[in-house]
């Protein structure tokens, strides 16, 4: 394997972990942001990979793209933030499932399974430290700004 | 001179038509009510214009008859400009009948052209002068008549692209042509009848004078179809074969057609001058049904029998527009147009036959409903009816004073027809738009300008000596009785001279013109035939001629005499009509008792002119100065005769009339009852039949329209169910798919997404494995 062939190599190494982490994580993560980021590594992930080639042909090819990638993924991100923030004010959450009543009507709601209780739970005992200096005074403004998240 | 004829030519129809953009685009903002003023002046210069044509055309005329180069009459053609040139469109081939051998240039590939040529000749002048000349009157009078109508500018516009579409109609020299003016006079008649579109008797009565006009136009269209697969041209005039004018009679030597035919480049028009000079025309059952195809299109327009039904309806337009269209010009178009055909009309004597049939036959009918009419103008409309089957009648006789006689009843009648419309249109503005004339009657005292002129056209009408009517009505009477007479006369020399049927007789075509008498073919059974159905029209002419004597005096007496009666509706401004109405009343009454004196004696105006002037006049038109028609013309005799009996019986009219209906009116109360014989009766009362129009309109509506509407109704639930329902269908099939897709729509992104990878990864593997394999 030349150098420059190895150097691909690693290169699409990085990009199809970066790729592929983004897209598990997109597939599994329901909180928006989080799957907003996700999608952005995959993105990066292929931005890597088109670096990868361009290096590997010899061109600038590969980077010019990734350029435009970066503008355009800087645009949608504008928009995906804004459109979550919206989101989130809405429904006081982060989650994309709360807005499953989106769905096609007669179509059955998809519900959190709760995690059956187990019937050994208890309670755990915390080790309690001794209480050090005065507990801070609760800000009302800040409880009733942030009582929604 | 030529150039000049030109001009005229194009100014004629052009001043019309600049009226009515003038009206169109100036009228509703800026005309409003002045919107007469371009329309009286363009009309008042067309008629100048076609004075200076006439006298043009005289001249000419004149020229030719001095060179001795007047061989087949006078024609003038100019072309405008090409509407449409295809090279090579069709051959010809062997589809050229007529008799003698067919020249070269009559097959073959031939280009076909359709140009805009006007024509002069004696009979388009004639018409074009007619024509302008009261459309110049009646706009005047409807510049009064039509005061303070909402759509005052509407009117005048209309009424000059009417007299554009009628002055192109009568000088084009094509039939394409002459359809698309055809069309476009019954365009402008429907507008005009349906000009208070917001009245339903109104609206109904222009869509029934479209519709029925549509039956007659049908034939009409089919009728040139059959000319143009027959003569292969549908040019009046002859042509050279690139399409070009060929001048026959204007560079004054037949010598220049001749060499023209004999280099094989001449195409014979179908009514040209070379195609009448070798007599050309296809006979037999072609020629019956060309002409039969051509006469239903002149029933259509000239409301002769099976489409009379419209005419009377037409009423419900402005009484100006009755009195120029559906009385002086329009309705003529047909009577001008199987004129201008006579030829080919020549050459069918059944046809002919039942020309003169459906002439005789409407005459008697319009004339048997006209007698119990109640409203003034529809009994000026069956009378046009039966005046315009007078026409055809003469027509029908084919003979040259059959046609001229017919031409010169058109004339007249324009004249006096429309007086009298106007005359009613001056009495419906005195009382109100009541035209029902048993709501009011003494008249005459309160309206003497519009009685006497009445007066006079209903004595023209009437067929009184010595106004116009008298001296057109006897001609036709005196041709149909000529007709008698040649038909008999033949029959006898038969009997002396044993069968000769010269059926090998062809007509010649080497230059020398030899036109046989077209009776001579005719058998013996059939002249005998003709002869009893001609002496039957002829006495149908004389009963009608009493018959219109008495509803026309019926109609004087019941409107201008008795105690004066007016209509509430007519207020308290009951008046004579202003003077811009009584003065077209007046010229026209001047033109109806004099123009038949100056016709019948006005030749010596002429140093050329002999016996009757119209006819002398007409005489130069090429159709009429050659051929078979020129073969029966005869010197110009004035029956006696008939004029005596004519006189009698309209006299005799005229006095029933007075009989009936001066005083009050007992004996016509009483003789309405005894012709209503049976009153429950459908057809049992002989009054009610006439009064209901025979029940005409009741037979269509049961046998066309009914079915019709059954037939539509059945269509439209056949739409609305069938067919909406398969457009429905399609527009399910979608919907049935979505909705098999519609349980994905879950609502959840990552399931979304989940669908996306999948798919992507199907992707990347089928290619993998297309590469791969």
């Amino acid at each position: 394997m030349t150098n420059e062939a190895s150097l691909l190599y690693n290169y699409l190494m990085v990009g199809g972990a970066l790729f592929a982490l983004g897209m598990i994580g997109f597939l599994v993560r329901r909180n928006m942001i989080v799957m907003f980021l996700c999608a952005e590594m995959m993105l990066q992930g292929v931005s890597v990979s088109l670096v990868g080639w361009g290096r590997f042909h010899g061109d600038w090819g590969g980077q010019l793209l990734v350029i435009f990638i970066v503008t355009v993924a800087a645009c949608e991100a504008g928009i995906a933030m804004a459109l979550i923030l919206m989101l989130a004010q809405r429904s006081g959450k982060l989650d994309a499932t709360d807005w499953q009543q989106l769905r096609e009507e007669g179509q059955p709601a998809y519900v959190d399974r709760e995690v059956p209780e187990d019937p050994d739970y208890k309670e755990p005992v915390w080790p309690t430290l001794t209480p050090a200096g005065i507990e801070p005074p609760q800000d009302i403004e800040e409880t009733l700004h942030r009582s929604r998240v | 001179m030529r150039d000049a004829i030109d001009t005229w030519l194009t100014l004629i129809p052009a001043l019309p038509l600049a009226a009515a953009v003038i009206c169109g685009v100036l009228g509703p903002k800026v005309l409003r009510h002045q919107s007469h003023w371009p329309v009286i002046l363009a009309f008042a210069g067309s008629f100048i214009c076609s004075l200076l044509l006439l006298r043009d055309v005289y001249e000419n005329q004149r020229q030719l008859e001095q060179s001795g180069a007047m061989v087949a009459g006078y024609e003038h053609v100019t072309n405008l400009w090409t509407w449409a040139a295809v090279p090579n469109a069709y051959d010809l081939g062997e589809t050229i009948p007529g008799d003698g051998p067919t020249p070269a240039a009559d097959t073959g590939w031939r280009n076909f052209r359709i140009d805009i040529t006007l024509r002069a000749d004696a009979l388009t002048s004639m018409m074009l002068s007619m024509v302008t000349g009261v459309a110049t009157l009646v706009a005047i009078f409807a510049s009064g008549y039509m005061h303070g109508d909402r759509g005052y500018w509407r009117f005048f516009a209309y009424i000059a692209i009417f007299v554009f579409s009628m002055t192109m109609l009568v000088s084009v020299s094509n039939f394409v042509l002459l359809f698309v003016f055809w069309e476009a006079v019954g365009a402008c008649s429907y507008l005009l009848i349906g000009y208070w579109y917001q009245k339903p008797e109104a609206a109904a009565a222009g869509k029934k004078a479209f519709l029925v006009n549509r039956v007659g136009d049908f034939g009409f269209l089919l009728g040139l179809f059959l000319i143009w697969s027959t003569y292969g041209t549908l040019n009046f005039h002859d042509t050279q074969a690139n399409g070009d004018v060929v001048a026959v009679a204007t560079e004054g030597s037949a010598d220049a057609a001749a060499a023209a035919d004999g280099e094989g480049g001449l195409v014979r028009g179908v009514l040209g001058q070379s195609r009448l000079k070798a007599n050309d025309f296809v006979t037999g059952g072609l020629a019956t049904a060309i002409c039969l195809l051509l006469m239903l299109g002149a029933c259509g327009k000239s409301a002769q029998f099976p489409l009379h039904v419209w005419l009377p309806d037409a009423m419900e337009g402005p009484t100006p527009v009755s009195a120029l269209i559906h009385a002086a010009t329009m309705v003529t178009a047909g009577v001008y147009m199987v004129t201008r055909c006579s030829p080919l009309f020549g050459a069918s004597p059944e046809a002919q036959l039942v020309v003169a049939f459906i002439g005789g036959f409407t005459a008697l009918l319009a004339g048997l409903i006209a007698l119990t009419q109640f409203d003034l103008k529809r009994v000026l409309a069956y009378s046009t009816v039966s005046q315009l089957g007078y026409m055809f009648l003469a027509l029908g006789a084919g003979t040259y004073a059959g046609i001229t006689s017919g031409m010169y009843h058109l004339f007249t009648h324009a004249f006096f027809k429309a007086l009298l419309f106007l005359g009613a249109g001056s009495v419906m503005h005195a009382m109100g738009n009541v035209i029902d004339m048993r709501q009011f009657s003494g008249l005459r005292r309160l309206m003497p300008y519009t009685y006497w002129t009445f007066l006079i056209g209903a004595l023209a009408l009437g067929g009184v000596f010595p106004f116009a009517g008298f001296w057109s009505k006897d001609a036709i009477l005196g041709s149909v009785h000529d007709k008698v007479h040649a038909i008999d006369h033949e029959l006898e020399h038969r009997s002396g001279h044993g069968k000769d049927h010269g059926d090998d007789h062809h007509p010649a075509t080497d230059g020398k013109t030899h036109i046989e008498n077209p009776l001579a073919h005719w058998s013996d059974a059939q002249l005998a035939r003709y002869s009893k159905i001609y002496l039957a029209l002829y006495y149908v002419g004389i009963f009608t001629a009493f018959l219109t004597a008495f509803y026309t005096f019926r109609a004087v007496f019941m409107t201008f005499f008795g105690e004066e009666r007016i209509p509430p509706q007519a207020g308290h401004h009951a008046h004579e009509s202003p003077p811009v109405m009584t003065g077209p009343l007046m010229v026209l009454s001047v033109a109806a008792a004099l123009v038949g004196l100056i016709i019948e004696f006005g030749s010596g105006l002429f140093s050329a002119a002999q016996g009757n002037l119209l006819s002398w006049w007409l005489g130069h038109t090429p159709s009429l100065a050659t051929g078979v028609v020129a073969a029966t013309r005869v010197p110009g005799a004035f029956h006696l005769d008939v004029a005596a009996l004519s006189t009698i019986v309209a006299v005799a009219g005229i006095v029933l009339a007075m009989y009936l209906y001066l005083g009050e009116r007992v004996q016509a109360e009483r003789l309405s009852k005894a012709f209503n014989l049976n009153s429950n009766g459908l057809f049992g009362s002989p009054y009610k039949a006439s009064l209901n129009k025979f029940y005409i309109d009741e037979i269509y509506d049961w046998t066309i329209v009914q079915p019709l509407r059954l037939l539509a109704f059945i269509a439209a639930w056949f739409d609305r169910n069938v067919i909406d329902g398969l457009v429905n269908l399609t527009g399910w099939i979608p919907a049935a798919a979505g909705s098999l897709m519609r349980s994905l729509q879950m609502g959840l992104v990552q399931f979304y997404a989940l669908a996306m990878v999948l798919g992507a990864v199907i992707l990347i593997f089928a290619r993998l494995m297309y590469a791969a394999g």
